[in-house]
């Protein structure tokens, strides 16, 4: 198992932190790596799983990334009142839909247009503490000769009450036992371990990197929307209403997340996928839908080995 | 981030705490509750399950052993504007819960035990003690049925917080635990001043201050654990796990601990018995 090209979250160095013989690790980082003994953040089943394979775990490996997390220019959430075509100079190319009022002028407060917005300067702040702390653990992996990570972990959280957002990676650098250094010297990356990853590989798939896109859409919501999301919507006739606009909002957000990654699969496949959505809901049918796609990026290198048949059991619990 | 130490951390590990005295340092009803024990019966927290993956692996258990400190927690001011370590804070974190492990080894010394498993550590805080907290260690003490000694290079019972059968998987893979290992760091985060937060309004960027520090504090955690693994003669630590609490600190003070069980390669080529797949018959 030598590792293949990175396919990971873009490392993004943040200004500042670059720079001496160690790159971007803080000095108490660089200490304990260059201690002798081994760390590693597996369960017992999963380390003994991890050495059956051929696999010796070297380091518990981390990476961190706190960002300010707020966006307040024109067509963020906290800019009410200001027209979200506005933003559109910096959107350019993002998804994009408007619904427009069937009532015509009622009065001052009924709003005649609506929209969904792809807000794509939300994703690029994610994209960048997400690459930036995810290239931190590559990087401890890389000082220890690692030629992958296993069992990633990444966890996204505020700290303390500073209305900031860490982003944090853990994983267990492993070394392939003979094997030949990665390549293009990045180790590979998988949130599986245990008996998950062994079965993939046995099943003919080779880890290639974690990938992750978080996609955000902004609704903006117009009449029909704002009285159907607060149930307003009184004269309706007594059945199920559709509001297409946020059923729209939150298919787009999905398939917006599952185009990110698959931009960043490049031919390979994605394992595991687990989907994440936030719903943030504003006032007046306005919401923010973020949807977080996470998986692993694997690479087909052998035909599947024959599987034995399964033993009947019965358990006596 | 190649500036050494720029939040004023101290890279060495805390003071070991005061050597504790012998047996005698248990209490009446302990060396009581032992002396029982020694007379054939045994104790246990551990399932089912556990107990017969215990014996599996050539054990048996010996009895529940514990030991437990309360510990008043001292007062350290903080800069309101300077992320820190908070040493004061960090010694007595460690030397709490030194304190309450030495003890159950004790405990597990009287019964001649080879090791203690299922180790667990907890931290409970009174209404009777606003700056005290009782730190508690407990686990079970086991020893090897072929008489074979596995006490650690310190001459002491291991011990582990690995369950039954975690710790059955670790025999089975050649390792033989050496003892629980942690680290901890009590670290203070700086609160952001308005011209900071005024400065960066309306960008998304990073904060390296944030991130140095609060990477500086993990990594001084899992450092000061991996020392303890090295006094082990340790090959490793597996099952590691970093938790933070902020305790009754508020949300700027928390405490980083990264929790392990140090282990050592035994000698001879192990052959892993290979998972097989099932069906289950069950309903």
């Amino acid at each position: 198992m030598t590792g293949p090209d990175t396919g990971g979250p873009p490392p993004d160095a943040a200004p500042g932190l670059a720079g001496g013989p160690h790159g971007d690790l803080p000095e108490a980082a660089v200490r304990r790596l260059e201690s002798s003994a081994f760390s590693s953040g597996l369960t017992v089943p999963d380390f003994a799983a991890c050495l059956d394979l051929g696999l010796e775990p070297v380091a518990l490996v981390q990476g961190f990334c706190v960002m300010q997390w707020g966006w307040y220019g024109s067509g963020s959430g906290y800019m009410r009142g200001m027209s979200p075509f506005a933003a559109a100079s910096q959107n350019a190319g993002a998804y994009s839909e408007t619904y427009q009022c069937p009532h015509g002028f009622v009065g001052a407060d009924h709003r005649m247009w609506g929209q969904n917005l792809e807000q794509s300067w939300v994703e690029a702040a994610w994209a960048q503490g997400y690459g930036s702390s995810y290239g931190r653990m590559v990087e401890e992996a890389e000082q220890h000769g690692a030629h992958g990570i296993i069992g990633v972990v990444d966890r996204v959280s505020n700290v303390a009450d500073t209305g900031t957002t860490e982003f944090h990676f853990l994983g267990t650098a492993v070394t392939v036992k003979g094997g030949p250094p990665p390549a293009g010297g990045v180790p590979w990356s998988t949130f599986l371990a245990g008996q998950r990853l062994t079965k993939s590989i046995e099943a003919g798939f080779m880890p290639v990197a974690v990938v992750a896109s978080m996609a955000s859409v902004r609704v903006w919501a117009y009449c029909m929307t704002e009285y159907l999301m607060e149930g307003n919507y009184n004269w309706a006739p007594p059945r199920p209403v559709p509001v297409d606009q946020v059923s729209r909002a939150h298919m787009a957000v999905r398939q917006l997340a599952r185009k990110h990654v698959r931009q960043m699969l490049a031919g390979d496949e994605l394992h595991g996928a687990m989907i994440d959505i936030a719903h943030r809901e504003l006032s007046q049918g306005d919401e923010v839908i973020d949807c977080t796609l996470r998986g692993n990026r694997m690479r087909r290198f052998k035909d599947y080995d024959e599987v034995a048949l399964p033993r009947p059991t019965v358990r006596l619990a | 981030m190649s500036d050494p130490s720029p939040t004023g951390a101290d890279p060495a590990p805390p003071a070991p705490p005061a050597p504790i005295q012998g047996a005698t340092d248990l209490p009446k009803d302990a060396a009581h509750r032992l002396e029982e024990l020694e007379h054939g019966l045994f104790t246990s927290d551990l399932s089912v399950n556990e107990f017969l993956l215990v014996k599996e692996a050539g054990f048996h258990p010996l009895g529940f052993v514990m030991g437990s400190s309360i510990y008043h927690i001292g007062i350290q001011t903080r800069k309101w504007g300077q992320s820190q370590e908070l040493s004061k804070l960090t010694e007595a974190m460690y030397t709490a819960r030194e304190l309450a492990m030495n003890r159950m080894e004790e405990e597990a010394e009287e019964l001649g035990a080879d090791g203690v498993v299922g180790v667990r550590l907890d931290v409970n805080y009174y209404e009777w003690g606003n700056d005290s907290a009782e730190f508690i260690a407990f686990g079970t003490s086991v020893k090897a049925e072929d008489g074979t000694s596995y006490r650690n290079a310190l001459g002491k019972p291991f011990t582990s917080d690995l369950s039954g059968q975690d710790f059955w998987t670790l025999m089975q893979t050649g390792h033989v635990p050496q003892g629980l290992v942690m680290g901890t760091c009590v670290f203070h985060i700086a609160h952001r001043k308005l011209t900071q937060a005024l400065g960066s309004m309306g960008q998304n960027t990073e904060l390296p201050n944030f991130t140095q520090a609060l990477y500086e504090a993990r990594e001084l955690a899992m450092t000061r654990m991996q020392d303890e693994a090295g006094q082990l003669n340790a090959s490793g630590i597996v099952g590691v796990r970093l938790e933070e609490k902020s305790h009754q600190w508020g949300s700027h003070t928390i405490e980083f601990l990264a929790l392990g069980t140090a282990v050592t390669k035994g000698s001879g080529e192990v052959t892993l018995p290979k998972p097989t797949t099932i069906i289950s018959l069950d309903n």
